[in-house]
Order: structure tokens, then sequence, then C-alpha cells
């Protein structure tokens, strides 16, 4: 249950790489999906977010949020944090009925009051203690991970509208299903436009810049936005011929931390390197 | 007499390492972040038209706020190890490029953003985490984070900028290693990359 259960540590730093054993297989399935966001998802959310009016965008993006809320409630519940359960649950309260059944979101009017928080069953199972298992990245969906699709596939299950709908045999609740994932790809694809063309635009190999950006995205998220506890160390830098074994430091040991790396000469050598 | 250095380990022991200090070494580590945020500002302001007063400003910015040569060994992983001395200065004077040509394109997308530094909580035995906002007029604040290492005597650098939990460094990183790898582990195979890299965005990519 370590605080990073999405990397392992290959370099005995903690800072190692994302566990991808089928990367081959990923990397098709990961230019596929460039392919179909190219020719269809990326120009009707390019549409969408130009054209369709914002109120009306922003009334989409909270009713999609309010029909989470059951399952979020559940998740917040299983992963034990009360606190968040009673503001999913006062959301939920205020957004039917000041909201208008949850077309405003009104509980978080102008960044004031109690905002949204996405909880997953993904997020649960990690702090249930579930690693992150293999890279995966999903047709249409992209990346994700083995408990992260898990998660998924149990949350598709459990949703409430969509137990009704399989129920009910209703053709009205199956399309509103549909639509509201047709809805719900175009609404996050369409505030994700230009952060995903910057980092198109600034890496050097896309695929491994999304895989680390995934995991680390949700280690983020498991920790509930919380600053990580205990990063490991960014050893200082060093010229080859300064790593000595012969431990250099100014500082007292405190005994709370064991530290892998031996202590580094902090020897400053910038400007010989870039001048 | 043994008593009294009793009572001083205690004291050491209660009250760890000058707490004083470390409230110093916070002000100074927000004060560090804070300037860079007014800097690069006005940096927007005066070079809104030229890009390549723009490349200029940043690279100076970058050098004299950011500890290049540590984020660079850094991200290059357990690779530096193996990488010669001429490969070690060719791949920092590329990696220092890379960084001033992507963040001068951040700059073209500037938008009236403003910048506020929250606070700050020690990370470690030597940094400090500076915490800030992006805020945005036309959207969500972005949370960015500053790693920030005190060498003392004011000498403070920053070492890693974490945006939504996301560490630069590490992403960085985990890009190179990649690259590498799938390049059986020739480390020139990824100063091409680099190369190629800096060339694209030049070309305003």
């Amino acid at each position: 249950m370590g605080g990073c259960a999405a990397t392992d540590t290959v370099d005995g730093d903690g800072y190692g790489e994302v566990y991808d054993p089928i990367e081959p297989v990923n990397r098709v399935i990961f230019a596929g999906n460039e392919v179909v966001d190219t020719i269809l998802i990326r120009p009707v959310a390019e549409a969408y977010r130009d054209y369709f009016p914002e109120p009306l965008q922003n009334r989409a993006r909270d009713i999609l949020r309010h029909l989470r809320s059951p399952l979020i409630l559940a998740n917040e519940l299983m992963q034990g944090d009360f606190e968040g359960a009673g503001n999913v649950l006062a959301r939920f309260v205020i957004n039917s009925i000041a909201g208008l059944g949850g077309f405003i979101d009104v509980a978080n009017h102008n960044g004031q009051g109690i905002p949204f928080e996405n909880e997953d069953f993904g997020q649960t199972l990690a702090v249930w203690g579930v690693d992150a298992g293999p890279y995966l990245v999903i047709p249409i969906i992209g990346p994700s991970n083995a408990r992260d699709a898990a998660g998924l596939v149990v949350e598709t299950l459990a949703d409430p509208i969509g137990i009704w709908a399989r129920f009910a045999d209703s053709a009205v609740l199956d399309g509103f299903q549909y639509g509201r994932l047709g809805l719900s790809i175009i609404d996050a694809r369409a505030r994700t436009i230009s952060a995903l063309d910057e980092v198109r635009a600034t890496s050097v190999d896309f695929y491994a810049t999304m895989r680390s950006l995934y995991s680390q995205f949700r280690e983020a998220e498991i920790r509930d936005g919380e600053i990580e506890q205990d990063i490991p160390d960014i050893p200082d830098y060093t010229d080859f011929e300064d790593e000595s074994e012969e431990p250099v430091t100014t500082e007292p040991a405190r005994g709370d931390e064991v530290s892998e790396l031996p202590p580094v000469p902090r020897l400053d050598l910038r400007p010989d390197v870039n001048r | 007499m043994r008593w009294a250095s009793y009572l001083l380990l205690t004291l050491l022991v209660v009250f760890p390492a000058g707490k004083a200090a470390a409230t110093q070494d916070e002000a100074a580590a927000q004060a560090l972040v804070r300037n860079l945020g007014d800097e690069a500002i006005e940096l927007l302001r005066e070079t809104s038209a030229s890009s390549a007063g723009t490349v200029a400003g940043v690279r100076d910015l970058f050098r004299t706020s950011f500890d290049v040569p540590t984020i660079g060994q850094f991200a290059l992983g357990r690779h530096w190890r193996t990488a010669t001395d001429a490969q070690r200065q060719e791949y920092l004077a590329l990696f220092e490029d890379m960084v001033v040509e992507t963040y001068a394109r951040r700059f073209e997308g500037y938008d009236n953003q403003t910048f506020v530094v929250d606070g700050s909580r020690p990370e470690g035995e030597r940094d400090v985490m500076v915490r800030s906002r992006i805020l945005d007029p036309n959207g969500p604040p972005v949370e960015v984070n500053w790693r920030v290492r005190d060498r003392g005597a004011g000498n403070l650098q920053i070492i890693d900028v974490m945006v939504e939990g996301v560490s630069m460094a590490v992403t960085q990183r985990n890009e190179f290693s990649s690259i590498i790898q799938r390049n059986g582990g020739n480390i020139d195979a990824l100063l091409q990359a680099i190369r190629d890299q800096i060339a694209s965005l030049r070309a305003g990519g």
C-alpha cells in the first residue's frame, strides 16, 4: 500500500516506470484511438465547445455530474470518506431542489460552496490497497489500467439508471443512457482539447507521456488532491567523478527517514555545463 | 552536568531543527515563486510581439529560478550513470533548449490568467513545496505546486513543478526512459529525438 502504487521501483528511488507489460498492443490501440479521435471525437467536441452555447454546456456538465451522485456517494462510503459522502449528499439534495433537478450546480456557484469531487470504483479499489496492475489502453476510452478498467465495469453494471433501464426494457431509457454516454464523452473531450493538443505538440513520445500523466493524475485523484506526503527525493546534480562512496553531508542524520541513496556532494557545476 | 545534556537532547528532539529557520526558508521560497510569476507576466507584456524575445526571456527566467542540471540529471534517470561526459554535456544543453522552447510556446497561449501563491510546507529534508493557483477567467483554476530546494545563503532554486498533482520532472523522466528503452538503451537516440523535437518546436509545431 505504498504511496506510489502506479509506479514500481526498478530504479530503487521510488520514481520507477509505469508497469506496461503489453506495451506493443497498447501502442497499437493508442494509435487506433488517435485515428478515431482525429476523424470523429475531436471534431465533434470542438464544434460542441465552439458553437454550442456555453451556458448549455455548463448545464450539460452539471446534469452529467448530478446523475453520477449515487455512484459517487457509494464510493465515498466504501472508501470510509464520510465527510466526502456528506458533501455528495448535500450537493445532491441542494441541486435536486434548488438546481431544478440537477441542471444547475447551485451547491457550487462561481467556485463558492461545495465543489464537485469525482470518485469512482477504481479509486475505491486503490484505497482498499489494490495496485494499479498493468497499464492498459482501452479502445475509444483511452489510458487506463487493470484496476481502473475493473472499476469501470463495476460502475457500468452498478449505475442505478442503467439497472432501471435493463429491468424496465424501455426504449426511451435505453436511448437516454446512450445519449448520456455520448454526451459524457463529448463533454470530457471538449474540456481537454487545448491541454491535449499542447501535450501532443510538446512531447517527444506522446504515448509514453500520456502513460505517465494518466498514472500520476490517477494517483492524485486517489489522494483526493492532497499533496503527496513523503514524495521521494530528487538527488542534487553531481558530476560523474564526484559520485564517491564517501558520504559528504553537512546535515545531522535524522533517524526517522531511511534514504536508499548515499548522500551526494552538493557541487554546483552549472557554469561549466551551460555557458 | 549530565542532566543538562539530557535536557538539551530532549529539547532538540521535542523542538527539532529550528522552526523559525524553516519558516524563513518557506517565506524565501514563496518569494521566489511569486517573483517568478511576476517576471513571467512582465515578460508576456513586453515581448508579446517577438517570439525571439520570448525565448531569450524564458531562458533567462529558467536559468535564474530553476536548477537545470539537477532536473536534467533526474529526468535521465538511471541512464545518467551510463552516459559519457560528452553525452551528459550535450544532453543538458539540449534539455535546457527543449524546456525553454516548450515554455516559450506556452506563453503564446496566454490569455489574462493571473497567478496567486497560497502557501507552502516543508518537503522532505531540504525542500519547500510552494502552493499556487493559476486563475483562468474562462475556466477552473489550475493548481500548481513548486518544489524549491534551499541550499542556504539565499540560494534557492526550483527543482520540480507539479501541475494538478502531476510532476513535470517525473513525466519527463518516464518519457525519456521509454525513448531510450525503445532504442535498445541507446542514449544517442534520445539526444536525436530531443534535437528533432526542438526543431519542430522552433518551426512552430
